[in-house]
């Protein structure tokens, strides 16, 4: 089983990348996992379609301990199975220690054990703000992190911070960090300033993303590009980045 | 509108329309000032030579200051203070690490092993534990750490702190020779009673009682860990009987305290079973409860008793059982009724359905008037405090009674109490009734 955490700046479009990868690896037959850790609960919207789900923090919340595991996910696209963590609402509470309830209540009713994925994709909230989003990347949970970053400031700041951050848990069995992936929003010298980034944090940009209409044209539709333009161009370099994702997190497709 | 607290009835509820397992509404909580039940200072100091480091915000670490003073174990216990800076400046693991590390160094001589309590902050924000014990285990390879939980707000929810304590206090073994004959019995506070039946029973076939309260030093507590078998008689001890289960392939047999003849033969033939060695004698034993019953009864008579749970794990057993011989039970305290109680529960609903059940956590407890209005028998320190009773049974969690000494003990005690008046106000409140060292 291999377990990778994809991070980056709020809006850089991890979820959308992590549900095509989900997509994309599952097209292949591979068993996937994909667990939203943001209390935004939107992380597996493209994968499982419009319908709200019961986050974990939901359960937890209307039925105390009184559920299942399988209360806790739904099977989406190519079989993907989708768990939302959730959070408090916005503005209140801790969403850091939502996820860390959240996870702890997954590893609690065994959902590795039971549905025995081949890869499981923690989609973690923005920034490394506080010990909550450490959470994945701790024992026990991921054991690659991949940053999403586009040539943006701000995101390349975020992507920086994140590294730090895993630098400096590196002492302690946290997860290695395996890459960026370059997401592009047509910012001058892209390309560059995310290639200089990847130097100065020792890593490399395992795979990159072209702008494209197709990936909202799908999100509209509410489904993967996978999905929903299975021949397009940017449906095939969304199984790139799969197979780069898998090579640079030690796995195979 | 302000509305005088007194004035509000309690809602006692008549056990025939009590709900299970909750039989009163939760809510802001009163604490009688009874205070012989241990806490999870006391319950942790039971591993002999062990040091106790809480860590916590210092406002919470008064309760737990005051407990290890009282029972003259200051030596033993250490406090590190967590800070508001600690959450804004990232350090909180850091600064548990640093100050654990503090003090033993300046301790004069090393403990073999130290109880970390970590509090409700290190929970709310994620403290990574698996890290601080590791690292506090590479720089202090000689000590044992084991992670103990002052954390309130996990009381109700997954193993409470009483359960974890509990569990906690074998997690420092390391594993010894498996030696023949050899019982632990695991999870009370208190010894099980020399004296008792079960213990002489299993002394008469060769047996050895392992307990935690009968080692003196901790090389003496890792023999343990060599019993041939595992005995827990409370619900919050299985979780160490589990443990030892796991971790040392110990047989773990959980055979609840109780008040009824059937339920005790049941039990002691379990555990006869598993031993093989014969039963003993349950006709002379039930004449023994009898006769000691029969003379509680005598002296008692038909006074009220009221009964509260600190008292016993199993107080609607022993109600049941107390009137099935004629007592006039007429309260039961308790604020929730245990699985193991269930049976009991069900009965007295059928055979006693007016058997007042009384909470002791509602605040209207607080300004309720403390008298009856008739001489009783208050049986536990809660009931002795809200009865306003001097002739009061001082016992507190079965107080290491077992098997059939359960029921005549307790018939011995009752009697007792009956007949010596004791000066209840200044016994309920000493800290950890029974704590070796206390004051």
């Amino acid at each position: 089983m291999l377990k990778i955490a994809v991070y980056g700046k709020g809006g850089i479009g991890k979820s959308t990348t992590v549900s095509n990868l989900s997509a994309a690896l599952a097209m292949r037959g591979v068993k996937v996992m994909q667990i939203g850790c943001d209390p935004k609960a939107d992380s597996t919207a493209l994968l499982r379609g419009p319908e709200p789900m019961k986050t974990v923090l939901d359960l937890v919340r209307e039925r105390k301990n009184d559920f299942t595991l399988e209360d806790m996910v739904r099977t989406g696209f190519g079989g993907v199975i989708c768990c939302e963590a959730g959070g408090p609402s916005p503005g209140t509470g801790c969403a850091g220690r939502g996820i860390i309830a959240a996870l702890e209540k997954l590893a609690e009713r065994g959902a590795f054990d039971t549905y025995r994925p081949d890869v499981v994709f923690y989609d973690v909230l923005g920034d490394v703000v506080c010990g909550g989003f450490t959470m994945p990347m701790r024992p026990g949970y991921a054991e690659k992190v991949f940053v999403v970053t586009s040539g943006e400031n701000m995101s390349i700041h975020a992507a920086a911070n994140i590294a730090m951050a895993v630098e400096g848990f590196r002492g302690r069995g946290y997860a290695e960090f395996a890459g960026l992936i370059l997401n592009r929003r047509g910012v001058k010298n892209e390309d560059e300033k995310v290639a200089e980034l990847a130097e100065d944090i020792h890593s490399s940009v395992i795979g990159s993303l072209s702008r494209s209409q197709t990936v909202l044209e799908a999100e509209e539709l509410g489904r993967t590009v996978i999905e929903a333009f299975p021949e397009s161009a940017m449906a095939q370099e969304y199984r790139l980045l799969a197979e780069a994702v898998m090579r640079a997190a030690g796995g195979n497709v | 509108m302000i509305r005088r607290l007194g004035s509000v009835p309690v809602k006692d509820v008549r056990i025939a329309d009590a709900a299970y397992p909750a039989p009163f509404r939760g809510g802001l909580e009163f604490s009688a000032p009874a205070r012989g039940t241990w806490n999870i200072v006391h319950t942790g100091m039971l591993v002999p030579e062990a040091h106790e480091i809480f860590v916590c915000a210092q406002g919470c670490l008064r309760g737990v200051v005051l407990t290890a003073a009282e029972m003259g174990a200051s030596e033993r216990f250490s406090t590190v203070a967590v800070r508001e800076n600690n959450v804004t400046d990232g350090d909180l693991e850091d600064s548990l690490i640093e100050g654990v590390s503090d003090i033993l160094e300046k301790l004069p001589k090393k403990p073999p092993a130290v109880l970390v309590y970590t509090s409700c902050i290190h929970h709310f924000m994620g403290a990574d534990l698996s890290h601080i014990y590791k690292t506090l285990r590479a720089r202090f390879p000689e000590i044992d750490f084991t992670d103990c939980y002052m954390n309130p707000i996990m009381r109700k929810s997954g193993l409470t702190p009483d359960q974890l304590m509990r569990r906690q206090l074998y997690s420092l073994l390391h594993g010894a020779p498996k030696r023949d004959k050899t019982v632990l019995i695991a999870g009370n506070d208190f010894q099980t009673d020399d004296d008792g039946d079960f213990v002489s029973h299993l002394r008469q076939y060769g047996w050895e009682i392992y307990e935690i309260q009968r080692t003196k030093t901790y090389a003496e507590y890792q023999t343990l860990a060599g019993a041939s078998l595992c005995l827990t008689n409370q619900l919050a001890a299985i979780p160490g009987g589990e443990l030892l289960k796991s971790r040392f392939g110990m047989p773990h047999l959980h055979l609840p305290l109780s008040f009824d003849y059937a339920e005790i033969v049941t039990h002691y033939r379990t555990f006869c079973d598993a031993a093989g060695i014969p039963y003993p004698d349950f006709v002379a034993l039930t004449e023994r409860c009898e006769d000691a019953l029969d003379a509680a009864k005598q002296a008692i008579g038909d006074a009220p008793v009221e009964i509260d749970y600190t008292v016993t794990s199993r107080p609607l057993s022993l109600a049941r059982m107390l009137l099935s011989h004629g007592f006039r039970i007429t309260r039961v305290y308790l604020d929730g009724i245990s699985g193991e109680e269930w049976a009991d529960f069900e009965a007295l609903q059928k055979t006693s359905p007016d058997l007042c059940l009384s909470p002791t956590v509602d605040p209207v407890m607080r300004v309720r008037p403390r008298e009856t209005g008739e001489m009783t028998l208050a049986v536990g320190q809660k009931a002795a405090y809200f009865t306003g009773s001097d002739r009061f049974v001082n016992l507190v969690e079965n107080g290491g009674l077992y098997g059939f000494a359960a029921v005549y003990g307790m018939a011995d005690l009752m009697r007792d109490a009956w007949q010596t008046p004791k000066d209840a106000r200044s016994l309920i409140q000493i800290k950890g009734m029974g704590c070796s060292s206390c004051l």
